[in-house]
């Protein structure tokens, strides 16, 4: 056992007395003050310390659930029009498995037409003609690899680093690592827009064997915003305030009787929830926002949308949230339906991503936000440069099967190089030409803009330090950052 | 900053080493390679030199691997000395680069172990555990149990005192709460305090005995072994759709209430299915295993899900059985634990034979029934049935397989009714047909071909599938195929076609998950084939009812639909086929024969019977078919697509080997002994009191539910990363008794520490015992937490009146928050039984189980997902368990129900609140409570009061429904005015603003 795994392993047995130490501490000023219990223990903001000086001090991450295609947005791959319609040459298939593409398929040219924008000259396609405009300010990684080629395995591998349910997700790997900034938010956000659930539902925004505080909790823009944060039909906020007031009185005495530190976290947990209960629907109601606010995002109050949720983004970074994860469902364009098709639901998908995510990079630019926060745009894997012939079949709708070998994902925000592209796929845009870049090179770069050395952020579980890169090695892309 | 905490936390981690933690051992024992030289080994060393890596060939982990660097006897001469005392940094172990020096202290105490003799001793865990002599403990007259001794004996070297027993009503309801899960209820209390006042100590053992032989129990322990073996109700990855597999969670429920021998309970679970006289409970058993995931997704290989399921099957059996965590020898050896590479995957192939492989439809199942008293007819009938069968099928069996009744046809052409391109080839002189380039799915492969000359008859058609690399595919399955129609036709030379009477289909597999007969149906498109996965080439006779006659000239027409469309993505379509013909009537004698056709008038006939019985299907584990085994490789680095060598069924060397059992009966016809070797005897070496790890990892589970902390807080891990027992004789002792005095029962083990001393303890923690023990490691105070995640939920039913004690059956649907429930498939509902209706208040362990969708309230006080094994919850404290406790439907319609049960039970509102409060916590309220709680109910009647339509509006809140304002009725009886009516509105606001109070309070949260 390494020191570091003892000392890790201290940690994490720790985290509980760690909060009655520091609770012991606190507790003759006022129960005030305290966030999740295990936050606190990794590092109050009075502990916190970071490996590295931060270039961001926030995330949000958009992902496109279903795998958006690049060579439809990002990646102009004219050769491949020459191609159009060909049989696939046959190495690109020896060796090679796919989900649903059979025997030897046909090649897909470009769908839509691309023009080269702004200053740094970005291949942007006519799908989305407002992000063209921004794209100076961001930096496309076009040789992202996956290891998986299903979904629900590729999900998880974007944000928990294993093709695995049960390992907690970036989003609470920064929160444990970091703390939170707001005591009266959850640190970890996760926003769904599109429809439905991805399929392997909260597993993406699971804590794993991190304390269950840094899971990611999901807030909703219809109902309760966080589940049970509105008070019962027919209970005021002053009758609640009357109870809890009770609560804590009996509490105490609890208290008094046992000594149980744990029975002082759980009065604060009461504390807090109280102004959870106002902090989260303020955050999460967007009708106070201008209308020209409402107009540049597309957003609509009283909706489910990514526009609303692109602007509730920014709202919750601007209160202090640690990582927020929104995820779009609606992207997979296999052409086996025509709202799965690159000729039919992707063109609105398109539309739904182009405004919003175009005005959350310009909003959180004119209130200086953009400096210390990063955005990071993805699917979980690429599409094939073939077109799909599921069962063997060509298909009335066109579309692309998965192409875990490839594919486009663009970051923007502090620290970040703007206006620049990072690798090449080749002449099909089936595969790196140069710069692959893994997913958890991808993390371990993240984490270091957050100002966290990947190798150092563990966590001892089932034998081995666990951390979100894994066991193989990972680099950091310093291309990328500034 | 940053060094500052680390250094606090390494000091408390230093506090907690190895040697404070190994509180019972005796401190002034010579050197003990377990408890001083590994954890100096572990800690510098084994990062080059263990299971992984093992830099100059040279491990720790392996004693053997080690001896040429340690010289016995002579630590100057020893290589291990020499390296780490080297003052040359290039020379020094460990390198700079890799850590630190050894400190002085570590350098001695080798130094004095090397003098010793240099013994290598085996990981604690790994040695059997042993019968304790009992300490002697000062004050012989504080325990009660043995275990108390153990516990007294650390208590005492600590310098601790014990505490002071717990109020009798507190430790009932801590033993209420520990053993059934329930609080007791106001009676249950006084009967206790009765039976306390006229027996004295008696009425604790009586309170436990109750406790143990309460329906409540297994309800309650099920939930633990649930945790272990990932028990859910949904599919899991990709979809996560609906599995019925809930007479698991009710064999499991029933096997603890009848205190199953833990032995028989593992047995079991692990073979059920392959017990001489297995009953279909055994069958239901081994549902456990197949509680792993299975993957429904468009374009997922069935073939790498199977796999990922057989490997979770090694790594939830070693760690929920044997606390070894298993998963990193997948890919490489342990690193530190002696457990080699390729032993993960003899593990491996105990399990690799089973039938099932990742189908949607869940295959292979069973029909459980309904009616669980009908179980022994219904696994009558399977049997006669099963028996049946497999004579049919032996005595048609050589008809299909002997070549000398067959013969090709001449002249094969193929084609196809779609893009599917295919040709006729010769491969060692037999004609095939094969599929070229792209499979369509939905192919239907036409051959025709003549018949041998002077035939006069064609009485069957025999077809077989081929793999398309027939070596390969032994190693790596191909995808396979359905024959979803055949039909033969007789062309006659005016191409006039009369189609052939095939009337039955003899398959190569005895009981295929699909059965054959349905090729001959045109509508349904099952039947014979490999279904998803081939690793052999497949066959099958097709018999036609009486022979045909032939005229010269005629030609023979196939044509075999292959229809199945598998993750709408793979056609199951043979890429080779070939076809024979026969004219022997041998089979128009076996057809006709009388023993056939009684055979099967008798299998319809008891299969009619058999359907009459209600039953709900049911995964579970059967060993497929030994003609058909897959041959179980070590993957390359756990890739399951680089196989290497081949390896057989086994157990790691480092445990005791096995078949030594003296306790099972080994099957043994007079094969080899490898083929003998199956899951049973795993099940057997497992359950056996000879293996150093079972008993003590179940103990120790028990131990941790009740106290907290297990004796060994890292319950998943009893290899040498986890950490040293706390009391590491008091663990062996109990372990040891637990296989052999008390017979693997857990009653027999529980009973026992709930009356101990050391659990009857008051849970009052003084400001010294924070600084001392402050997680009460030393156990010098009785165990207080806050309760799971069910108890939780099912204290509140309790506590407010609501709770439906009905049991078993299939899963329910409790209120949850609008929006969670949002499932990938849109016709997969969560419909909530109306307020009232008895479904809303059952048990938490009857609540549906979706993996991908967590029931809000288990998942915010910490219940795990149930993807994996889980062998502890960390528990947290949270300001989301706040707003759930407070505000969550079940919570607001409890706290209504106990309002109303205040009402019912007591006049005044003093009265009310106190027993409201009795209820809530087993105790009656102090006066300072109680006046606090009535302060409450004032403040919430007067303003009320004043204001009579704001009462109106709780009382009318969501959740009371019917039932509230029924009894509500009856208590206002006499309210005939206005005034009246408006007060007993307000009395009841108040009440229920007390019950949400009582409901929440910490007390209750906790036991």
């Amino acid at each position: 056992m390494t020191r570091t795994t003892i000392e890790q392993e201290a940690a994490q047995q720790t985290l509980c007395w760690q909060t009655r130490r520091h609770f012991l501490q606190r507790c003759t000023t006022g129960l005030g003050g305290m966030w999740l219990a295990g936050q606190s223990a990794h590092g109050s903001k009075a502990q916190r310390g970071t490996h590295f000086p931060p270039k961001v001090k926030r995330v949000i991450y958009l992902h496109m659930i279903g795998a958006p295609s690049q060579l439809e947005l990002f990646d102009y791959r004219p050769e491949l029009q020459r191609f159009d319609g060909k049989p696939c040459p046959q190495e690109y298939l020896e060796g090679q498995r796919f989900a649903f593409i059979q025997g030897t398929p046909m090649m897909l040219g470009p769908q839509y037409e691309f023009k080269q924008h702004g200053q740094s000259g970005a291949w942007v396609s006519e799908r989305l003609p407002k992000f063209a405009g921004v794209v100076d300010k961001v930096c496309f990684i076009k040789t992202m690899q996956t290891d998986q080629f299903n979904h629900g395995p590729a999900q998880l591998m974007v944000h928990c680093g294993q093709p695995r349910v049960g390992y907690p997700s970036m989003g609470s790997w920064v929160t444990w690592g970091l703390g939170t900034e707001n005591e009266d938010l959850p640190g970890f956000i996760v926003l769904l827009s599109g429809g439905r659930q991805p399929r392997v539902g909260n597993a993406l925004w699971s804590g794993g064997f991190l304390p269950s505080v840094y899971q990611g909790v999901q807030c909703r823009s219809q109902g309760d915003p966080v589940l049970n944060v509105s008070n019962p039909a027919g209970i005021t906020r002053d009758a609640r305030r009357q109870a809890l007031d009770t609560l804590k009185d009996l509490n105490q005495i609890n208290h008094q009787t046992f000594g149980d530190p744990e029975t002082l976290t759980r009065i604060a947990q009461y504390e807090m929830a109280f102004r959870m209960q106002m902090a989260v629907p303020a955050a999460m109601d967007i009708s106070d926002e201008p209308q020209s606010i409402h107009d540049e995002y597309g957003a609509e109050p009283g909706k489910t949308s990514f526009a609303n949720n692109c602007l509730l983004a920014r709202r919750l970074v601007e209160r202090g949230v640690r990582f927020v994860q929104l995820f779009d469902w609606g992207w997979d364009t296999h052409g086996s339906s025509k709202a799965e098709s690159l000729n039919g639901g992707f063109v609105d998908k398109c539309r739904q991503l182009d405004r919003p995510a175009t005005a959350l990079l310009n909003d959180l630019e004119r209130r200086g936000l953009l400096e210390d926060t990063l955005v990071v745009w993805s699917g979980e894997f690429g599409r094939t440069s073939m077109a799909e012939n599921r069962g063997g079949m060509a298909t009335k709708f066109i579309g692309r099967d998965h192409n875990p070998r490839a594919f486009t994902l663009w970051m923007a925000g502090g620290g970040i190089q703007p206006g620049m592209s990072y690798g090449e796929t080749d002449a099909m845009g089936y595969q790196p030409a140069e710069n692959p870049v893994q997913l958890r090179d991808f993390h371990a770069t993240v984490m270091r803009l957050l100002g966290i050395d990947h190798e150092r952020l563990t966590v001892p579980f089932q034998g081995l330090n666990q951390k979100l890169t894994g066991v193989k090695p990972a680099r950091v892309i310093d291309e990328v950052l500034t | 900053m940053k060094i500052q905490l680390w250094k606090t936390l390494w000091l408390m981690g230093w506090l907690m080493s190895p040697s404070t933690m190994a509180a019972d051992s005796d401190s002034s024992e010579a050197v003990s390679f377990n408890q001083h030289i590994r954890p100096i080994l572990n800690q510098h060393c084994v990062a080059c030199h263990g299971g992984v890596k093992q830099a100059g060939d040279l491990s720790f982990v392996y004693g053997q691997d080690a001896a040429y660097v340690v010289e016995p006897g002579d630590p100057e001469s020893s290589e291990l000395i020499v390296r780490v005392t080297e003052q040359d940094p290039e020379l020094r172990m460990p390198p700079p680069e890799h850590g630190s020096a050894l400190s002085d202290d570590e350098v001695e105490t080798l130094q004095a172990w090397i003098r010793a003799g240099a013994e290598w001793g085996q990981h604690w865990a790994f040695e059997p555990p042993r019968q304790q002599e009992l300490p002697v403990s000062e004050d012989l007259s504080w325990s009660r149990q043995r275990v108390d001794h153990f516990v007294r004996e650390v208590l005492d070297r600590q310098g601790l005192h014990p505490a002071e027993e717990a109020r009798p009503e507190r430790w009932l309801r801590r033993a209420s709460l520990d053993l059934i899960g329930l609080p007791p209820s106001p009676r249950e209390r006084r009967r206790f305090l009765r039976e306390l006042k006229q027996d004295g100590e008696s009425a604790y053992h009586s309170a436990v005995d109750r406790l143990l032989e309460s329906s409540a129990f297994g309800e309650r322990w099920a939930s633990v072994w649930l945790d272990a073996v990932r028990y859910a109700d949904s599919k899991g990855l990709g979809i996560d759709g609906r599995r019925s597999i809930w007479k698991y969670r009710d064999w499991v429920i029933r096997a603890l209430n009848d205190d199953m021998p833990y032995d028989q309970f593992t047995i079991k679970q692990l073979a059920g299915d392959l017990l001489p006289n297995a009953t279909l409970s055994d069958l239901v058993a081994t549902a456990c295993h197949r509680l792993t995931q299975t993957c429904e997704e468009g374009g997922t290989d069935d073939e790498q899900f199977r796999v990922e399921a057989v490997i979770d099957r090694v790594n939830t059996t070693m760690q929920t059985w044997q606390g070894l965590t298993f998963g990193c020898v997948q890919c490489h050896a342990h690193p530190y634990d002696p457990i080699r590479h390729e032993e993960y995957y003899q593990l491996l192939a105990f399990f690799n034979n089973t039938a099932d492989c990742d189908l949607n439809n869940e295959a292979p199942l069973i029909q459980v029934p309904l009616d669980s008293s009908r179980e022994a007819e219904a696994m009558q009938l399977d049997t006669q049935i099963s028996v049946l069968q497999r004579e049919q099928w032996q005595s048609g069996l050589s008809l299909l397989t002997q070549d000398d009744h067959w013969s090709s046809p001449i002249g094969l052409q193929a084609s196809t009714n779609n893009s599917t391109k295919v040709v006729v080839v010769d491969v060692d002189e037999v004609p095939e047909y094969q599929t070229q380039g792209t499979v369509a799915r939905g192919t239907t492969v036409v051959l025709e071909a003549e018949l041998p000359d002077q035939w006069k008859q064609l009485t069957a058609i025999r077809f077989t599938g081929l793999p398309e690399q027939e070596d390969q595919a032994r190693i790596d399955s191909e995808w396979g195929f359905v024959i979803s129609h055949f039909k033969a036709e007789l062309l006659s030379e005016d191409g006039q076609a009369t189609e052939l009477p095939v009337t039955w289909v003899h398959a190569d597999e005895p009981e295929p998950i699909l059965d054959p007969m349905l090729s001959l149906d045109p509508k349904n498109s099952n039947g014979f084939g490999p279904f998803s996965r081939m690793n052999y080439p497949r066959q099958a006779a097709f018999m036609l009812s009486e022979p045909v006659s032939l005229t010269p000239g005629s030609r023979l027409r196939v044509s075999l639909a292959q229809n199945v469309f598998l993750q709408s993505a793979f056609p199951l379509v043979a890429h080779r086929g070939r076809l024979e013909v026969s004219n022997d009537r041998a089979f128009t004698h076996w057809l006709a024969s009388d023993e056939r056709q009684q055979r099967s008038a008798e299998i319809a006939a008891l299969k009619k019977q058999r359907s009459d019985i209600p039953s709900v299907a049911t995964p579970v584990v059967k060993e497929r078919f030994a003609g058909l085994a897959r041959p179980a490789f070590v993957f390359d680095r756990g890739n399951y697509l680089n196989k290497r060598d081949q390896v057989a069924p086994s157990t790691p060397a480092f445990l005791p080997a096995l078949g030594n059992e003296t306790d099972g009966v080994v099957a043994n016809e007079g094969v080899e002994r490898e083929s003998t070797v199956s899951r049973l005897e795993l099940a057997r070496w497992v359950a056996n009191t000879d293996n150093p790890l079972t008993a003590r990892v179940a103990v120790n589970r028990v131990w941790a539910q009740l106290f907290g902390i297990g004796l060994v807080e890292t319950q998943e891990d009893f290899g040498s990363s986890g950490d040293p027992p706390s009391h590491p004789r008091l663990l062996d002792d109990l372990a040891y008794r637990f296989g052999s005095d008390m017979r693997w029962s857990l009653k027999t083990l529980l009973r026992e520490l709930v009356l101990s001393a050391t659990y009857r303890q008051s849970a009052v923690i003084t400001p010294e015992k924070l600084e001392q023990d402050p997680r009460n490691r030393f156990l010098s105070r009785g165990p207080r937490g806050r309760l799971p995640a069910e108890t939780i939920r099912d204290q509140t039913l309790a506590i407010s009146g609501l709770l439906n004690r009905e049991q078993f059956g299939a899963p329910v649907h409790p209120p949850i928050p609008e929006g969670v429930w949002q499932p990938f498939q849109g016709g997969d509902k969560w419909n909530t039984p109306a307020p009232g209706h008895p479904d809303r208040y059952r048990r938490t362990i009857y609540t549906y189980i979706k993996r991908t969708i967590q029931f809000p309230m288990l998942a915010s006080f910490d219940a795990p997902t149930r993807e994996f094994c889980s062998s502890r919850r960390l528990p947290s404290n949270t300001p989301l368990q706040a707003l759930m406790a407070m505000n969550d439907a079940l919570f607001v319609e409890a706290s209504q129900a106990l309002a109303q049960r205040m009402l019912d039970n007591r006049k005044r509102p003093r009265q009310q609140l106190r027993y409201g409060f009795l209820v809530a916590t087993c105790r009656a309220p102090e006066p300072q409570e109680l006046e606090s709680l009535l302060q409450l109910y004032h403040s919430v009647t007067n303003e009320a009061d004043t204001s009579p339509a704001d009462a109106n509006a709780i009382d009318g809140g969501e959740g009371a429904g019917g039932k509230g304002a029924e009894s509500g009725d009856a208590a206002s009886e006499s309210a005939t005015e206005p005034q009246e009516a408006a007060d007993a509105a307000a009395q009841r606001a108040g009440l229920e603003a007390v019950a949400g109070v009582l409901l929440n309070l910490d007390e209750v949260l906790s036991k």
